[in-house]
């Protein structure tokens, strides 16, 4: 701090307060551009929130004013109106095994195509990947075609395994690039001490690999959680439904009654946005993992 | 010196049958991604796919074969061709936003401060809502009778700007584009902020000192360290804008309304599928097939401009 200072007293301090004045000047029109940003951010949320806690008649005469109570009415009748039990059970189930299996043979992939040496490997990433650039609503068709062939209509796994299936381009993409910067000598002191390629991957490998499983986990969780478009076409029965469909279909019966709809809204949200609130590092170190080279 | 000679021939054969083993590990751990992959995205692509050149309404039995038919109707329909357009527009008014704002935002972000988390994860936060929700929630902000804009409108005094914002031809594509943007810049910032997070400080304080300008220190020091960060947002950004579907869906629904102002490729493919709308003339799969292949080859196309520009951009400053 005063080696500066003390070597050349007048001009340093003058020229340290003056910058300091400037930084502070950018900082603090810099703090007002980043509060309106968040404000642009919060308040349809905070709009949504206090909306899901209002009457029909509250939302005409206040739009954007505080509710006149904070009683869970409408969440007490938007989860029994808009079949939100069985649709949360739903969402749950389907979710978690489509990005356990999803990400588990994603995983396997992007070991044997980043580390282990044989021809073709770069044709199966491609082939892999460029899943990324077909449009879901055109294959739609024959998939539900397929999925009558297999029986599986009128069940839940038509979901599991397109969420599973659709997911293993990112996993393969995020994968990859996290096993091709591990050092090739790990694997192979495994190797030279007798370990068998499966047991090295299990032992060596894997446990290595816990981070960006986790990022490709949350990468595929998040969208797969809100999608509506599959359930549209393979929850045919109200047994089937996830939120975003129950949510959808809830819509279009009660769309007048805003508030009831905003809570079944806020009901669906909630699982995500509190595990993204308790994870929120994570989140953030998932989703840039791998965009930046170090 | 025997020793060794004896060894070679050995250890070549085992090299090989190392190569061998390596070989049929990696198809055992191929396997499950291959068999999903090659089930449910490359079956039913190539059977989707092939029916572009025949003549199917999507129930009863396949028609003749028409050849390219179905492409050329594509380049004659004035509607599918609007709704490629609004893609366009959508991806273009958002590349510009991005690399400003959200840049922007990002670079304000990164510098120390107290409230930078939460900020940060403020700004993050519509990543992991849901398109429901926020289609939703711009619904009713904009609606006539319960919405926020136009009370505010009239409280500053603009009174004459108030609209009925989602049925306006000439608003509702800017909504729409709006409501995606908001969507769109938590990712883009997120990113952005981790490529910023990457320039060694040293560097930009060894610029500084040598008496570089904040605007010489960005130019040279921080934007070619973020290149990588551009090629990222750039590219996830074509994907964003060219498959847009459940936001835009959510909003105006199947047929884009008002009159189609805001119907995307996504849409079109969706409503010429499973027409449900009146104003469907009636669904021919094929031809929605046709343009979903359009759509693909759209984005392909973009997707690999951008990462051939920005791609060889990354080479040059590293």
């Amino acid at each position: 701090m005063s080696s500066e200072a003390a070597r050349i007293p007048g001009t340093a301090t003058a020229a340290r307060r003056r910058r300091r004045l400037r930084a502070f000047g950018s900082s603090l029109s810099g703090q007002a551009v980043l509060a309106i940003a968040c404000l642009a951010i919060l308040a349809p949320c905070w709009f949504l929130f206090v909306g899901s806690f209002k009457s029909v008649e509250e939302f005409f005469a206040s739009p954007f004013g505080l509710p006149a109570s904070f009683a869970p009415t409408n969440y007490r009748g938007a989860w029994e109106e808009a079949n939100i039990p069985t649709a949360l059970v739903n969402s749950v189930v389907v979710t978690v095994a489509s990005v356990l299996l999803g990400t588990a043979v994603s995983c396997l992939a992007a070991y044997a195509i980043a580390r282990l040496r044989f021809r073709g490997a770069a044709l199966v990433q491609l082939l892999i990947v460029s899943g990324l650039f077909v449009p879901t609503q055109v294959i739609s068709i024959a998939v539900f075609i397929e999925m009558r062939q297999l029986g599986l209509l009128g069940t839940i796994w038509p979901l599991i395994l397109m969420y599973a299936t659709l997911g293993i381009p990112v996993g393969v993409i995020v994968l990859v690039g996290f096993f091709r910067a591990i050092p090739r000598e790990l694997s192979e002191a495994a190797a030279i001490d007798g370990a068998t390629p499966w047991r090295t991957f299990l032992d060596v490998i894997l446990p290595l690999a816990r981070a960006p499983m986790m990022t490709v986990a949350i990468l595929n969780g998040v969208w797969i959680w809100n999608d509506y478009y599959l359930p549209l076409l393979f929850s045919t029965r109200a047994e089937l439904q996830t939120l975003p469909l129950a949510i959808l279909s809830f819509f279009g019966a009660y769309s007048t009654d805003y508030g009831l709809v905003f809570a079944g809204v806020v009901i669906s949200a909630i699982p995500v946005v509190l595990v993204y609130v308790l994870m929120t590092r994570r989140f953030i170190a998932g989703v840039t993992a791998g965009s930046v080279k170090g | 010196m025997g020793v060794e000679a004896t060894a070679q021939p050995t250890g070549l054969v085992r090299a090989r049958v190392a190569g061998f083993a390596r070989r049929r590990f990696a198809l055992w751990l191929l396997l499950p991604a291959l068999v999903l992959t090659l089930g449910f995205y490359v079956l039913p692509t190539v059977g989707s796919y092939w029916l572009a050149f025949f003549d199917w309404d999507g129930l009863g039995p396949v028609g003749g074969f028409v050849g390219l038919d179905n492409f050329s109707r594509l380049l004659h329909d004035d509607s599918f061709l609007a709704a490629a357009l609004h893609n366009v527009w959508i991806f273009v008014v958002l590349l510009v936003a991005t690399n400003t704002v959200s840049l922007g935002l990002a670079m304000l972000i990164d510098r120390k401060f107290a409230l930078r988390n939460v900020y940060r994860a403020i700004i993050f936060l519509p990543y992991v809502l849901s398109p429901l929700a926020i289609g939703f929630i711009w619904q009713v902000l904009l609606s006539p009778s319960i919405g926020i804009l136009n009370p505010a409108l009239d409280a500053v005094g603009l009174g004459g700007l108030q609209r009925e914002w989602l049925a306006d031809p000439g608003t509702a594509l800017w909504v729409v584009i709006a409501a995606l943007a908001w969507q769109w810049n938590a990712l883009a910032t997120v990113v952005f902020l981790a490529g910023l997070q990457s320039v060694p400080g040293e560097l930009r304080d060894a610029a500084r000192i040598d008496g570089a300008r904040p605007a010489r220190v960005l130019r040279d020091v921080t934007l070619p360290f973020l290149a990588p960060a551009f090629t990222t947002v750039n590219v996830l950004l074509a994907v964003f804008a060219f498959r847009a579907f459940d936001l835009v869906y959510v909003l105006t629904g199947p047929l884009g309304a008002p009159d189609g102002e805001t119907l995307v490729m996504g849409t079109a493919v969706y409503t010429t599928a499973f027409p449900t709308g009146q104003f469907s003339s009636g669904a021919s799969f094929s031809y929605a097939v046709a343009q979903g292949i359009f759509l693909t080859a759209v984005l392909g196309l973009a997707a690999f401009a951008l990462l051939a520009f920005l791609g060889r951009r990354e080479k040059r400053v590293l």
